[in-house]
């Protein structure tokens, strides 16, 4: 049961949209951005979100664009989980959204939602974090396209009515060697104890890592110390692990120091079998 | 006609998957109004005030009700309001509770009650709760008022103290030549039904009482208002509809008394009380947590001497159940062994956690954990294999349980079969570990079971056949159709009794305290034993009325007259007979003469021959058989990782007689599935105030359905003589052994001893970690 009632507004435009939120908020309403709703749905219930307008964003054609170009990929904001799983359009993505909750959920939650999301490990954020995307953001000038990473520090930085349209990815990372590992508490359902993605971009290795700590996040320190050239993959990943942000997570999934012992292990088998793949 | 064993699909197998069975919660009428409870945010600590100004001044409540004039309640202690008064003692107790026209409204004014709350130490396990200096939870629980048999020792935690003495302990460690001593632990966690509780209760204008509730005890619902409010039991009257998956969980007696009191607060008006999932998981009772040290003591043949043993159950805030649960730990305190020397000391201990349910196997499966680790460990210990070892001391008719009752191969079945047959089953290869790389290992680890379910001497069930015209017969039972189709085994079992068809026998599925006769509790794997029995019994008892009125048309004796097919005929003629339709409401003669009326069957069932048990030794007969099983589960480890898959799960069961094939395959593997949830992830996390941490399904999960390993199941078949056709329980017993067979196999591969639930890869790291720093 959700504790409020709330208008429903279904905008067609990016303006339209935009332009909603701002009356709305003007008339003293708290409207959010409505996609896939399941955190509103879920974090409503106990009282940790509260709205009186919702505008769905799934209307809005730019928002639910899966298409690929000579350059660029462009993915809407509003496209279903399942949808990007469908779309096989990049390979890192979808292995990195095939883990995130189950199918059922995965139909609703969008690829925006995940991202822009309240529950904080916002796993699809990290392939676009590794590939430098770029998100188009509508704002108060319409559309503009920004840097992922001026726009995403820990969580999506945008001015209030500000939303994620699409994301622009280049070609060329599509194709990049990558690794996506989500390991869980146990088995094969539930947050996760630390979820990496990984690829080699110019013969460097990027990562992106989410469950570690309460936001996901690319490091450049964690970079330096797994591509330091004269260390043992166990070298390079225990000297990673000295440089990870703070706080490391302490929760019912996982104990701080077990989570790190993971992510240990985890780096040291990107890094022996991305090591693999450059002998080849 | 056979219909015992046939795979008969369940009877509401439709209106389930189609969803038109009806649960309590799908009471939507508009009359109905709606309570909410406010739960405690802290685990212990002295309310000082409760302030419901706010909270009541909302426009649509009708009443805000606390404890503090509330009668004590509890099942064996009455230690318990129903809403804190004074003090709070688990994160999640109900303090106070709202009635308003709408959720809505009553959720709102919820969250405007304040409590403000002093903070007291809080006791987080059952071993920290025995310490001298623990602070009590209850102040001196002997001063509470108590049932005979519950057993509280003054001024310290313990709420029940049961003993176990057989033979002589200290002759048993003389004929010891090899010893092992495990300590075991295993937190509080859930049953985490598909329903979460929710109950009705409206109070008629001539003092009746209607309550309706998701519910296996509709019958302990009606006895316990009428113990705590001082009411005419008959004017209690309680429905129970399709129950989501009980597990145990839903035998004990909670919201119903809250809906009780809501009723009463606003006038008798229909009030619906629907716990959310949170409160499903931190409010209603939970699944027992236990700690306990075995010491066990054999020759160097491997001959089993002695069991020293001492449980402590984490019987939470309030005693309720706890009492029974370390009573029954008590009873089957060992697994299925000839032991000729058994101490058992059995302590329900109050903590600071929620209070405990039955769970699904009713305190074994704990026990067994504890005491399988042993075995496995003292097999090590002596270099002989574990399935060997426990071959050598299985329990056989002629032996004595711990409570001394001499078995036979009625009550005690045939575990070597058990075992023999899982050893082919498994190709069974010692124990030892396979290595499959460098990094991982295969395992198979194994364990025995066995239950006797410790339910009250005098437990009855009832049951009712009535005739239709056409000659079918409505079967009605206080079984509660939990999930279980046993309601479905009982019309097979009436159809092969009077050897007609199934299709003819149209089974009652809800329960009304009114009209159904009483079926104590639908729990314990007691449902096809004692409503199995009784109606047998009115099948007889309609056999009878059948008989009589055919022999007095067919003017032949009664003796000659056969039943069957829906026929009464003579036994050297049968196409000289009667159809069920020509007597089953009575025979009219051409002449218009009508003699006889409807054909109505009674059947009842009382438990045989059960005693309490002697205070000092726990000698006595506490429940009519033992179910024994023997299982495997086989596991691969990363050893670097510790994560692990559950590559298969096996369980022998003796059964004493499958009546329902699929049914009873679907009952082991969902007890066997349910085992590996609770063994290797389910548990309850606390913070250091004593917060649950996970109350949600998104942190606390049961195991999703493609998680499930490959199930193998087998049946042993030792007629139980007492039993409707042999049948021993099936409900609980495929998952008794399952925590610990995980757990040994685990231990094997990760080569340390795993004592602690859940077994998730960061229980093995830690116990690891533990290990390799005491050996530096």
């Amino acid at each position: 049961m959700i504790p409020f009632d709330f208008d429903y507004f279904n905008p067609e435009t990016v303006q339209e949209a935009y332009h909603l939120y701002h009356s709305l908020t003007e008339a003293g309403r708290e409207p959010v951005y409505f996609s896939g709703g399941t955190e509103i749905i879920t974090l409503g219930r106990i009282h940790q979100l509260y709205t009186d307008a919702v505008i769905d964003l799934k209307g809005i054609p730019e928002c639910r664009t899966a298409q690929l170009d000579d350059e660029h990929l462009y993915l809407g904001a509003a496209l279903p989980l399942t949808a990007v799983e469908e779309a096989r359009l990049f390979p890192l993505l979808m292995k990195n959204v095939k883990e995130i909750a189950d199918h059922t959920a995965r139909e609703k939650v969008t690829l925006g939602g995940n991202i822009c999301g309240n529950i904080f490990y916002r796993e699809a954020v990290l392939p676009f974090l590794l590939s430098d995307s770029s998100f188009v953001i509508a704002g108060k000038d319409g559309l503009k396209v920004q840097s992922i990473h001026d726009v995403f520090e820990e969580h999506i930085q945008l001015a209030p009515g500000e939303f994620l349209v699409q994301t622009i990815t280049e070609k060329n990372f599509l194709t990049a060697p990558h690794v996506n590992i989500k390991r869980k508490r146990q088995w094969d359902t539930g947050y996760p104890v630390v979820t990496v993605a990984a690829a080699i971009v110019g013969r460097r290795l990027r990562i992106g890592i989410s469950g570690l700590c309460p936001f996901p996040f690319r490091s450049y320190e964690v970079e330096a110390a797994l591509n330091e050239p004269a260390l043992s993959p166990e070298q390079k990943a225990e000297l990673a692990i000295s440089h990870m942000p703070a706080p490391i997570l302490n929760d019912s999934e996982a104990s701080a120091e077990y989570r790190l012992f993971v992510l240990k292990n985890t780096l040291t088998d990107i890094l022996v079998a991305f090591e693999g793949m450059g002998r080849r | 006609m056979e219909i015992i064993g046939k795979s008969v699909i369940r009877r509401e197998a439709l209106d389930k998957v189609r969803g038109r069975a009806v649960y309590t919660s799908d009471d939507t009428s508009s009359s109905v109004l709606h309570a909410k409870i406010v739960t405690s945010t802290f685990a212990h600590a002295n309310i000082i005030a409760v302030d419901v100004e706010k909270a009541s001044a909302v426009p649509g409540v009708l009443a805000v009700i606390t404890g503090e004039q509330l009668p004590l309640t509890g099942e064996e202690i009455r230690d318990r309001r129903p809403l804190a008064a004074d003090k709070v003692r688990y994160y999640g107790e109900a303090v106070a509770l709202l009635v308003a026209d709408n959720p809505h409204t009553a959720a709102k004014a919820a969250a405007l009650v304040h409590v403000e709350y002093e903070p007291l130490p809080v006791v987080h396990s059952p071993t920290d709760a025995i310490r001298k200096d623990a602070p009590l939870i209850h102040e001196n629980v002997d001063e509470y008022e108590r049932e005979e048999g519950a057993d509280p020792i003054t001024f310290t935690n313990i709420n029940n103290y049961t003993k176990i003495r057989k033979g002589n302990i200290e002759a048993g460690w003389r004929e010891s030549e090899v010893t092992v001593e495990a300590s075991v632990s295993i937190p509080p966690s859930d049953h985490a039904a598909m329903e979460t509780r929710a109950a009705t209760a409206e109070i008629m204008e001539n003092g009746e009482i209607h309550i309706t509730s998701s519910s296996q005890a509709p019958f302990m619902i009606k006895r316990l208002l009428s113990t705590y409010f001082d009411i005419d039991v008959g004017k209690i009257i309680v429905n129970t509809p399709f129950v989501g998956g009980g597990y145990g969980g839903k035998a004990s007696v909670q919201q119903e008394i809250l809906a009780y009191l809501a009723a009463k607060a606003v006038d008798g008006r229909k009030v619906k009380l629907e716990y959310s999932r949170e409160q499903d998981l931190t409010t209603a009772p939970c699944h027992v947590g236990l700690d306990a040290t075995i010491k066990l003591g054999s020759t160097k043949e491997g001959c089993l001497k002695a069991a020293e043993i001492v449980y402590l159950f984490d019987s939470g805030a309030y005693s309720d159940k706890a009492v029974h649960l370390s009573r029954a730990g008590a009873v089957d305190c060992t697994g299925p062994y000839d032991i000729e020397h058994i101490w058992c000391d059995s302590y329900s201990v109050y903590t600071n956690h929620p209070y405990p349910a039955p769970y699904r196997g009713f305190a074994h499966s704990e026990v067994l954990f504890a005491f399988e680790r042993a075995m496995n460990m003292l097999a090590e210990k002596l270099e002989i294999d574990p399935l060997e070892f426990r071959l050598k001391n299985a329990i056989l008719p002629g032996h004595t349980t711990p409570t001394q009752v001499v078995l036979n191969r009625s009550t005690v079945g045939d575990l070597p079969e058990c075992l023999r047959r899982l050893k082919k089953m498994i190709h069974w290869d010692g124990g030892k570990p396979t290595r499959i790389n460098e990094r991982t290992v295969r395992v198979k680890g194994i364990s025995c079971a066995w239950k006797n379910s410790t339910i009250p001497p005098d437990s009855i069930s009832g049951a009712i056949l009535t005739f239709n015209e056409d000659g079918s017969i409505n079967l009605i039972s206080g079984v509660v159709e939990i999930g279980t189709a046993t309601k479905t085994v009982l019309a097979q079992i009436l159809a092969e009794k009077l050897q007609m068809d199934v299709g003819n026998i149209h089974v009652k599925m809800t329960v009304d305290t009114q009209t159904t006769p009483e079926h104590w509790k639908t729990v314990a794997s007691r449902g096809t034993l004692m409503a199995g029995r009784a109606v047998l019994a009115a099948a007889d008892d309609a056999i009878v009325q059948l008989k009589n009125a055919a022999a007095c048309v067919l003017r032949v004796s009664k003796d000659d007259l056969v039943v069957a097919n829906s026929r009464v005929f003579v036994r050297e003629e049968p196409e000289r007979g009667l159809d069920f339709k020509e007597i089953a409401y009575g025979y009219q003669y051409p002449n218009g003469n009508a003699v006889g009326g409807q054909i109505i069957g009674r059947g009842t069932y009382i438990q045989r021959n059960m005693t309490h048990l002697d205070k000092e030794t726990g000698a006595g007969r506490p429940g009519p058989e033992w179910a024994v099983s023997a299982q495997c589960i086989e596991i691969e480890l990363d050893q670097r990782d510790f994560t692990y898959k559950v590559v298969r799960a096996v369980c022998v069961l003796d059964a004493g007689r499958v009546l329902n094939e699929k049914a009873a395959w679907g009952q082991v593997t969902g007890a066997m599935s349910m085992g590996l949830a609770f063994a290797g992830r389910e548990t309850f996390v606390f913070d250091e105030k004593g917060r649950m941490m996970n109350p949600q399904l998104r942190t606390y999960r049961p195991m999703h359905y493609k998680e499930n390993p490959r199930y193998l199941v087998d049946f042993v078949e030792t007629p139980h003589l007492e039993a409707p056709y042999g049948a021993r329980g099936v409900g609980e017993q495929g998952l008794l052994g399952v925590p610990a067979a995980l757990a040994n196999a685990l231990s094997v591969a990760a080569g340390t001893a795993l004592n602690r639930l859940p077994l998730t890869p960061e229980t093995i790291w830690r116990a690891k970690a533990k290990e390799e720093a005491s050996n530096r």
